[in-house]
């Protein structure tokens, strides 16, 4: 098996499905964004937002914050530390299979 | 795929322009710049160092305030018009290693070259020349250096409009830098006094912050009708708040 065949089958499974690539790749780059902004950009229903979003936390690609803003509730999702690296490592692993 | 992944990462940082009002808050800012750089110049000064102290404390105490202004309304139009629709997104923190990235390619991508090219011209010119040539010389390398600053934080982004904007001011540049040197350059004395105010010299500076201050009004009007461009656009697509389905 050549080499990038053998990244193929070491891609992160969980980053790997489309609708959590889009999430962490939307988080990348920020510290943190709400479940409005998620939904709007990512165009996926609430539903099944929630889920990808509950499937990254269980990996522990995720944390949720929960503050205010103002007087009103404010759930804030960050990507942890593990998170960026599974993405920073699912872009290369990428990378070398398109090279 | 990556292209995709790319742009999905350049839609979070690009974020706090989605809505236009980061550019019409600064475009206006300048604009009250301009305006402070073109009518708020003492007519006679008595010296060098009385002037510039006069015109810089003007300048910074309007940019401070400014600054301060433009932050809170900024916030208070994301609040409540801005995070309703579209939603809240937090930026990257600014750690002291970020600051120091940032400063490190500032220096090497922008000031170098400036920095070159004007020791260059120190070199190559009497100080004289360099200084008669002001007016034309100053909003050229200004407008290079915006256009420069647009164009990479475009890319960064994936704002298309900052290519434009960039596009916009560095022909601004070019053409008032082309604008003073058909006017004619003024005659400066071959030895410039340290300190005192010399007519000409005067006048060289006066026409610099002239240049200065019609390119800061193009780039404040640029900004401004990019802003609202954008702005109207934004509340078409999202005309009302978000509502949750009940």
């Amino acid at each position: 098996m050549s080499g990038s065949l053998q990244n193929i089958s070491s891609l992160d499974r969980v980053i790997h499905e489309p609708a959590r690539l889009m999430i962490v790749a939307l988080l990348s780059s920020v510290e943190s964004a709400d479940f409005l902004f998620l939904l709007k950009e990512s165009g996926l229903t609430k539903g099944n937002l929630s889920v990808h979003l509950s499937k990254l936390e269980e990996a522990g690609y995720l944390e949720i914050e929960k503050t205010f803003r103002g007087k009103i509730p404010h759930t804030e999702y960050r990507l942890t530390k593990k998170g960026k690296t599974a993405f920073e490592q699912y872009r290369k692993s990428l990378g070398s299979i398109f090279k | 795929m990556n292209m995709q992944i790319d742009s999905a990462v350049k839609r979070s940082r690009g974020y706090w322009f989605v809505d236009g009002f980061t550019e019409m808050t600064v475009g206006g800012f300048f604009i009250i710049l301009a305006a402070l750089l073109l009518f708020g110049r003492s007519a006679s000064p008595d010296t060098f160092t009385s002037w510039f102290l006069s015109m810089a404390g003007e300048v910074s105490i309007v940019k401070l305030i400014g600054l301060l202004a433009a932050i809170m309304i900024l916030c208070w139009l994301k609040d409540h018009f801005t995070y309703p629709r579209t939603g809240f997104v937090r930026g990257t923190r600014i750690t002291t290693a970020l600051i120091l990235v940032i400063l490190r390619n500032i220096i090497l991508f922008l000031l170098l070259p400036i920095l070159a090219l004007l020791a260059a011209s120190l070199l190559m010119t009497s100080a004289n020349s360099v200084l008669a040539s002001m007016p034309v010389w100053f909003p050229i390398a200004l407008g290079i250096l915006w256009s420069i600053f647009f164009l990479l934080s475009g890319e960064w982004m994936g704002l298309h409009r900052f290519r434009i904007l960039g596009i916009v001011v560095l022909l601004a540049g070019i053409g008032i830098g082309i604008w003073q040197l058909t006017i004619g350059l003024p005659a400066i004395p071959i030895s410039v006094q340290p300190g005192l105010t010399q007519p000409t010299v005067v006048a060289s500076i006066n026409r610099t912050l002239t240049s200065l201050s019609d390119l800061v009004l193009i780039s404040g009007a640029a900004l401004l009708i990019s802003g609202l461009v954008t702005f109207l656009r934004y509340r078409k697509e999202n005309p009302k708040p978000y509502v949750e389905d009940v």
